[in-house]
């Protein structure tokens, strides 16, 4: 090698070590600091930390019966006209100090007075018309109207600042748990587009929201009633389940929700009965599966209890209906169907005998992550599935996926069922009924049109005739359709620091109200 | 030097329309967006609208055709979840993945090399037996059973590490770590057997009767041979960290690019997907050009190719 030569090699390397440092000494100092990281999350006596596993798709108010974000912004940053009380399922008054029918189809509602947005404007009847008129009449397409109120339009009317009617096209005894799903909003809010940062009513507001990290909210000053304990919620979310516990194990957090059983949270860990009902929903309308005795064989092919033993460790309970115990039209008699693997075998080979094409592969589709062990539970259903004698294809999807199987228009794709997960979120069995067993439900696959009649006339019952009419509607699904099988009433678990006084209820899935929540030596409130 | 260069970047121009056109084809065949932005009840006049709105209603080729018209523009269209541009989702994440990389490829270069010399240097001992383990640890635990397992004995059991987050300095551990098995473990590896390689050549033999030392022979003379098939694999392994953040962000909740794109995956976000990876290929591409660079710049022979 010539002197030169050596030269310019060491020169050249030199600059490579000049050029990493001038590149590692500036990151090193700024090292600490992760970049599109903005807010600290750090711990405080007074600020909340919840994990969820999503972030909310959006905090338009009248989306909130999407659970991602009613979880969040119902009875926190905006609150209803009246709500239900998950533990009772009765009605109470909130933004509406009382309501009654004032004639068939007309409802009418007494403004509580004094109430504030956290913009500091008064809420009035005007306010409260205008929510009304913006979640079901508007074209923005809320998830409240389909969800609740369905193709019916109503006439709002504020009659003076402290009275709103509401008239429905016919008489609708329900209209008050309706009611309690539409989030009050000020007039100032886009009727033409959903908003991003809402303004409500509740205790607290919106402070920032990061997204893809964190969403902060702080206590709102000027709120009319009890002011929250806690000053700051702030939200993050990790997607998987271990990772969440982890955090209010090691005081990242101070709760975390939708956990499975072995996620880990131990002695925080809380189980709860939620509102959701797993079931496996089954196109009737596709051969073998319109063929009653092949739905038969499905439903005592599921091993209930087995699965809620094995795979959800106790957690829930085998399920015989679509709706749970706190639902209204819930049928307490009626008995999950029994696992029967022989009785299944020998109608799928009688179905067989006659004809029916049991061979034809069927289409088992799941949504991952849907709730924890969905993946064994599919597996076991399909192994169930394949003794009976009928030939089961498993499919897992992402929620998008999953979604076009889920809602109509369903695609033409072949014999499919579809294991489901329904919560009843408003504590009547006609919002379960209404989209899942009619003939022509968003959810539906099939019905008859006797049982949509029988499905009519529940809806037009009040009190306790409407209590059994629906029971008789659950009980008869079964024999009258089959289009499910109903497989757990599940339980959520939730993960929760010593340091916080809460308690889950039926409903802490759907609306987790922070107001709820204390330091775990004070007294709670409310 | 120049030549060479300039015949690297159209070599590397397929590639980058090739993924432009691929990630918008394979982001349409996932399916609809329609179900997760409108209400189970949106009547087909209001999912005509969406589709119209969002282009959805037009033939894939028009789509298409219209997105390389916007991407000229650069206009990368906006989100469908939040109305931001894509763009800027895109590049405000960015920043975290590249960090998350540079210190896991530095730590990874730092630790190999001196493993990897001292293996080469005395073979069957200690930093042998640690480069073999290191290694194998590399090509078998798949990152995410380490990641988790890393936040359960770290950070619950021992509590010493936040499970995830971005809150202070311990939090780039185990994201760092989970991240670095794979580089160290192949690099150390390469930089042992370039080592070993380089340390019974003639040259440091002329060195070694020179008088010079064992310290000076491994770092002046051995090492600096070593080092360009180091820096190769180091490159290669580097592109794919920036892929491989995917996994490591989204269970440490690390606000990069590779988190973006899965969330962007599974929202049907398509603009934003499509901007996270074209942004992705893009730094790939210019990774790739300096690694090129740098070989060049480390072996003559890479230059002198590339003249003929």
């Amino acid at each position: 090698m010539s002197p030169a030569r050596s030269l310019q090699q060491g020169t050249r390397y030199r600059v490579v070590v000049a050029a990493t440092a001038a590149i590692t000494v500036p990151a090193l100092v700024t090292g600490c600091s992760v970049a599109n990281s903005s807010h600290s999350d750090a711990a405080s006596p007074d600020t909340l930390r919840i994990v969820l596993p999503q972030e909310p798709p959006t905090l338009e108010p009248c989306d909130a019966s999407l659970t991602s974000t009613g979880v969040v912004v119902r009875s926190n940053i905006t609150e209803p006209l009246v709500e239900r009380n998950a533990d009772t399922g009765y009605l109470e008054p909130k933004l509406a100090d009382s309501w009654e029918q004032t004639s068939p189809t007309v409802w009418t509602f007494r403004i509580h007075p004094g109430v504030t947005f956290s913009d500091g404007s008064a809420f009035d009847a005007e306010d409260a018309a205008f929510s009304i008129d913006r979640t079901v009449n508007s074209s923005i397409g809320c998830d409240v109207d389909g969800y609740v109120f369905g193709d019916d339009a109503l006439v709002v009317k504020a009659v003076d600042p402290m009275t709103v009617t509401v008239e429905t096209p016919a008489a609708d005894p329900i209209l008050p748990l309706r009611i309690s799903f539409v989030e009050m909003v000020p007039t100032t809010t886009s009727s033409d587009d959903k908003v991003r940062d809402p303004i409500g009513t509740g205790p607290y507001k919106v402070d920032y929201w990061d997204h893809g990290q964190r969403l902060s909210l702080v206590r709102n000053d000027t709120y009319w009633g009890e002011a929250p304990e806690y000053a700051r919620a702030i939200y993050q979310w990790r997607t998987e389940g271990s990772v969440r516990a982890a955090m209010v194990v090691n005081g990242e957090a101070e709760l975390a929700t939708s956990l499975g059983p072995e996620d880990g949270a131990g002695d925080l860990g809380a189980a709860y009965p939620n509102n959701e009902t797993t079931a496996l929903r089954i196109d009737g309308t596709q051969a073998p599966l319109d063929d009653y005795r092949v739905r038969e064989a499905i439903d005592l092919s599921v091993n209930r209890p087995g699965i809620v033993k094995a795979l959800f460790q106790g957690l829930g309970e085998p399920a015989g209906q679509l709706v749970g115990s706190s639902i209204v039209g819930f049928d307490p008699d009626l008995e999950p169907t029994e696992y029967d693997p022989d009785r299944a075998a020998r109608l799928v080979a009688e179905a067989k005998a006659d004809g029916v094409p049991v061979d034809r592969q069927i289409r088992l589709i799941g949504r991952t992550g849907q709730f924890p062990k969905i993946n064994e539970t599919v597996e076991v259903i399909q192994n169930s599935l394949s003794k009976a004698g009928l030939d089961v294809k498993i499919e897992m999807m992402d929620t998008a996926a999953q979604l076009q199987y889920q809602v109509r228009p369903y695609p033409q794709s072949g014999p499919v069922m579809l294991v489901i997960q329904h919560g009843n979120q408003a504590g009547d069995a006609q919002f379960t009924v209404d989209q899942y067993m009619r003939s022509d439900g968003y959810q539906s696959y099939f019905g008859t049109p006797g049982f949509d009649a029988q499905i009519d006339a529940a809806e037009n019952a009040v009190g306790e005739a409407r209590q059994n009419a629906f029971a008789d509607v659950l009980a008869n699904e079964p024999k009258d359709v089959r289009q499910f099988a109903y497989i757990a009433h599940m339980n959520g678990v939730l993960a929760k620091s010593p340091t916080v006084a809460y308690t889950p209820n039926s409903a802490t899935g759907d609306e987790m109200r922070l107001s709820e929540m204390t330091h775990a030596d004070a007294p709670a409130n409310g | 030097m120049f030549a060479f260069l300039r015949r690297r970047i159209y070599t590397s121009l397929v590639p980058l329309l090739v993924v432009l056109f691929g990630v918008f084809l394979l982001a349409r065949l996932t399916g609809d967006p329609t179900n997760l932005y409108l209400p189970v009840s949106a009547t087909p006049d209001q999912r005509a609208e969406f589709a119209a709105e969002n282009g959805l209603d037009k033939p894939v080729l028009s789509q298409m055709a219209d997105y390389l018209s916007g991407v000229a523009h650069l206009d990368f269209g906006e989100s469908l979840r939040t109305g931001e541009s894509a763009a800027t989702m895109a590049l405000r994440a960015f920043p975290a993945t590249l960090q998350l990389a540079f210190f896991t490829m530095l730590l990874a270069i730092i630790g190999a090399v001196v493993i990897g010399c001292w293996a080469a240097y005395r073979p069957n001992s200690l930093a042998d037996r640690i480069s073999s383990l290191l290694s194998m640890t590399a090509a078998s635990i798949p990152d995410f059973w380490f990641a988790i397992t890393g936040v359960w004995i770290f950070a619950v059991v021992l509590g010493v590490l936040p499970t995830s987050g971005t809150g202070s300095a311990l939090s780039w551990i185990l994201p760092i770590a989970t991240l670095l098995i794979r580089p160290l473990g192949v690099l150390t590896q390469v930089v042992r057997g370039a080592m070993v390689s380089a340390l019974s050549a003639p040259y440091v033999r002329l060195a070694r009767s020179k008088g010079a030392g064992d310290l000076r022979v491994v770092t002046h003379h051995a090492l600096r041979n070593a080092a360009a098939p180091a820096l190769t694999v180091a490159g290669d392994l580097t592109v794919g960290l920036v892929n491989g953040a995917v996994v490591v962000e989204a269970i440490f909740g690390w606000p990069g690019i590779g988190k973006l794109m899965i969330d962007a995956i599974l929202q049907r976000d398509f603009a934003v997907l499509q901007a996270a990876v074209l942004l992705t290929a893009v730094s790939i591409f210019v990774l790739n050009i300096l690694i090129d660079a740098g070989y060049a710049l480390l072996d003559a022979r890479v230059r002198e190719k590339s003249k003929v």
